[in-house]
C-alpha cells in the first residue's frame, strides 16, 4: 500500500499543506528544527491515530489553535481509499471515506505503517525491559492468545511477588498456596517462553535476511533467547518447559523467599543479537549495532506483507545518518521498489542521491515544502 | 450552607453502600424525605433485621435465619456432593438452575495475596472438618469463578482435599449456552476446544 496524497491543517507547524508522494521513495530534507519529523508524525498519527512523540494532542496542533485535520489517499489492492483525523480539544474522529468511524480501533489497521526512529536503536543497547517489551508489543499485535496469556501471568506473578513478601515478613506460613501460585506460575511462563521463541525464530529469519543484505552478505544475525534458567534444547514443548520452571520453583523456593520476589521465568528473560557468531551487545560497534536493530525493526514489513498480504509503509526517521554510505545504499535497495519509504535527512550526499532509485524530494524550510525534485513517473499519484 | 444534620448524616450513611457516590447518595436522601411514614419504618425496620436475624451457618457459611440453614438441614438433598462457591450469592445462581440437589459450601472470598486474603481467612478450615465429619460426601466441585485467582482457589483445594482420597471436580469453561460461535473471543473458544467432549 502507499499514500498517494497528504493534506494538513494546522498540524503542528503547519498551517496548510498538500502534498502528492511517490508510491516508491520520498525524501524529506531540511535543516533542524524544521518540520520533517513533524510531517512524518502527521502520517504516523493517519494510520494509528495517536502520536508516537506524545500522549497529549494539543500538542499537536499548531500554535494558538484548537484544531487540527489530517488528510490522506490510501492506495491499496482495493483502490483508493481517503482517510481522515480531526483533531480537536474535546476529542478526535477517525473517518474513513468521509464517514465517521465510532471506534478507533475500527480505524487502525487501514493504513499499516512501520516507523523507525533513532530511539529505536536501544532495542540492541537499552535494558532488557526494552527488549521484552518489543516482543510483547509486536508479537500481542499477531497472536491474541499470546496477550491473554501475558495478560494472566502478570496478575499471578503480581499475587506470587505480594504471597513471597508475606512468606519472607513472616505474616504467613502456608506453603501449599505457595505451590499453587508457582505452578499456576509455571503454566503461563511456559506458554510464553515457547511462543516468544518460535517468535523470534520468525523474526530472526526475516532480520538475517535483512542484515545480509545491507551488509552486503558480510554479517549473519541470529537472535537468541535468553532464559536465567537452563531450557530443555528444544523447547517447544510446553509441557516439559512447564516442568522445568515449576522444578527451578521448587529448588529456589527458600532464595525467593528470601529475596521476597519471583526471580525466575519470562518476565525476567531477554534476547540476544548474535552478529556472526559474537553477542553484538558486548562486541558490535556502534554502526554494527545499529544495523542490528534496523534489521530487526524492519524485518516487521516482511512479518507484516505475510500477515496481511500487502507491504506497509515505511517510515525512517533520520536514520540514514547513523549508517556510512554502503550500508545506506543496500538498505534503501531492500526495500525500495517494493515498499513506499519515507525517510527524512538534514542532507543528502550525491552517492546516496544517485544510488536511490526515482526520488522525490521534498526540501521543507519552517513548514513549508517546497518540492525540489520530482520523480520520473511522477504523474503516476 | 450546609445540609440540616439529619440529612447530612443520611447521605452519609447511603454513601457507605458500594457504587453510591455523593450525588446519588444525595438524591436518595431527598427522595427518603418525601417517603411515606410507613415505608420509611419498614424500610429501616428491614436493614436492622439484616443485620439482627441473619448470621453464616455454622455447616456450609450461607447466610441463614436459623442455624444450621434451610439446605443443610434438607435430608432429603443428595449428601454425596458439595459445591464450593466464592460467595452466598452464588448458591442463589446455582439454586435458581433447579437441577443441582446436593450440597453447599460459601468460602467467602477467594485466595488473592494482593488483597490479603489467604487460606486462613477464607472459611476452608470449616471445609476441611466438614469433611473428615461427614464421610457421605464423596465429591467436591469447584465453582469459583474463571479468574486466576479463582483458578488459585480450586487448585489449592484439590491439593489440600485429594490426599483424603475425595473426588475433585471444577466447572467446564466455554461456549455459553445459546451463543454463537461467531461472535465467541479467541480465548473462550480455545477453552471450549480444549474441554471438547466426545459424543
Amino acid at each position: 500500500m502507499y499514500l498517494k496524497k497528504l493534506k494538513l491543517k494546522d498540524f503542528r507547524n503547519y498551517s496548510q499543506v498538500e502534498l502528492n508522494f511517490s508510491p516508491a521513495t520520498n525524501i524529506l530534507i531540511g535543516e533542524n528544527a524544521q518540520g520533517k519529523t513533524n510531517l512524518l508524525e502527521s502520517i504516523y498519527v493517519l494510520a494509528m491515530a495517536r502520536s508516537q512523540r506524545t500522549n497529549n494532542d494539543h500538542e499537536l496542533m499548531r500554535m494558538g489553535k484548537n484544531s487540527a485535520i489530517i488528510q490522506g489517499s490510501l492506495a491499496n489492492r482495493l483502490g483508493t481509499t481517503k482517510l481522515e483525523i480531526d483533531l480537536n480539544l474535546k476529542g478526535k474522529k477517525a473517518k474513513v471515506n468521509q464517514l465517521e468511524q465510532a471506534k478507533l480501533s475500527q480505524y487502525i489497521g487501514k493504513m499499516n505503517i512501520i516507523l523507525f526512529a533513532p530511539e529505536d536503536l536501544s532495542l540492541v543497547k537499552g535494558s532488557p525491559i526494552v527488549r521484552r517489551k518489543f516482543i510483547d508489543m509486536e508479537f500481542g499485535q499477531i497472536d491474541s492468545h499470546y496477550l491473554y496469556d501475558l495478560s494472566q501471568y502478570k496478575i499471578i506473578l503480581r499475587q506470587r511477588n505480594r504471597y513471597l513478601k508475606q512468606l519472607q515478613q513472616k505474616k504467613v506460613n502456608d506453603l501449599l498456596l505457595l505451590d499453587v501460585l508457582s505452578d499456576q506460575l509455571a503454566a503461563f511462563g511456559a506458554e510464553l517462553i515457547v511462543k516468544r521463541t518460535k517468535f523470534l525464530k520468525d523474526l530472526s529469519k526475516f532480520a538475517n535476511q535483512l542484515q545480509l543484505e545491507i551488509t552486503h552478505q558480510r554479517e549473519k544475525l541470529a537472535l537468541e533467547y535468553l532464559s536465567k534458567i537452563t531450557l530443555p534444547a528444544a523447547n517447544d514443548s510446553p509441557e516439559q518447559l512447564y516442568q522445568v520452571l515449576k522444578k527451578q520453583y521448587t529448588t529456589h523456593r527458600d532464595k525467593e523467599i528470601f529475596q521476597g520476589n519471583t526471580l525466575y521465568g519470562p518476565h525476567r528473560d531477554d534476547f540476544k543479537f548474535i552478529v556472526n557468531e559474537q553477542n553484538v551487545q558486548l562486541y558490535g560497534s556502534q554502526g554494527q549495532q545499529r544495523t542490528a536493530a534496523l534489521a530487526v525493526k524492519l524485518a516487521e514489513v516482511n512479518l507484516m506483507k505475510n500477515r496481511i498480504g500487502e507491504y506497509p509503509i515505511l517510515l525512517l526517521d533520520d536514520v540514514l545518518s547513523e549508517l556510512d554510505g554502503k550500508r545506506q545504499t543496500n538498505l534503501l535497495r531492500a526495500f525500495q521498489q517494493k515498499v513506499q519509504i519515507f525517510l527524512t535527512t538534514p542532507s543528502l550526499n550525491d552517492i546516496t542521491r544517485q544510488l536511490i532509485k526515482d526520488p522525490k524530494v521534498f526540501r521543507i524550510q519552517q513548514g513549508k515544502v517546497v518540492v525540489e525534485q520530482e520523480n520520473q513517473g511522477g504523474k503516476q499519484g | 450552607m450546609q445540609y440540616p444534620e439529619p440529612i447530612a448524616k443520611l447521605i452519609d450513611s447511603y454513601m457507605h453502600l458500594p457504587g453510591i457516590g455523593e450525588k446519588t447518595a444525595t438524591r436518595l436522601a431527598f427522595y427518603t424525605i418525601n417517603l411515606p411514614q410507613a415505608d420509611v419504618d419498614q424500610f429501616a425496620a428491614a436493614l436492622q433485621a439484616v443485620k439482627r436475624n441473619l448470621k453464616y451457618c455454622s455447616i456450609c457459611g450461607n447466610v441463614t435465619e436459623d442455624d444450621p440453614c434451610q439446605i443443610c438441614r434438607d435430608q432429603s438433598r443428595d449428601q454425596s456432593k458439595v459445591i464450593v462457591v466464592e460467595d452466598s450469592k452464588d448458591v442463589m445462581s446455582l439454586e435458581r438452575m433447579n437441577e443441582y440437589h446436593g450440597l453447599y459450601h460459601v468460602l467467602h472470598g477467594v485466595l488473592s495475596p494482593m488483597e490479603g486474603k489467604g487460606p486462613d481467612d477464607l472459611n476452608i478450615t470449616a471445609l476441611v472438618k466438614r469433611l473428615q465429619t461427614h464421610p457421605t460426601i464423596t465429591e467436591v466441585i469447584v465453582a469459583t469463578n474463571a479468574t486466576p485467582e479463582g483458578e488459585a482457589t480450586a487448585m489449592y483445594l484439590s491439593r489440600l482435599l485429594k490426599p483424603a482420597g475425595i473426588k475433585i471436580t471444577r466447572l467446564a469453561h466455554g461456549l455459553a449456552v445459546g451463543s454463537d460461535i461467531e461472535y465467541a473471543d479467541e480465548m473462550t473458544l480455545y477453552k471450549a476446544i480444549e474441554g471438547r467432549q466426545e459424543i
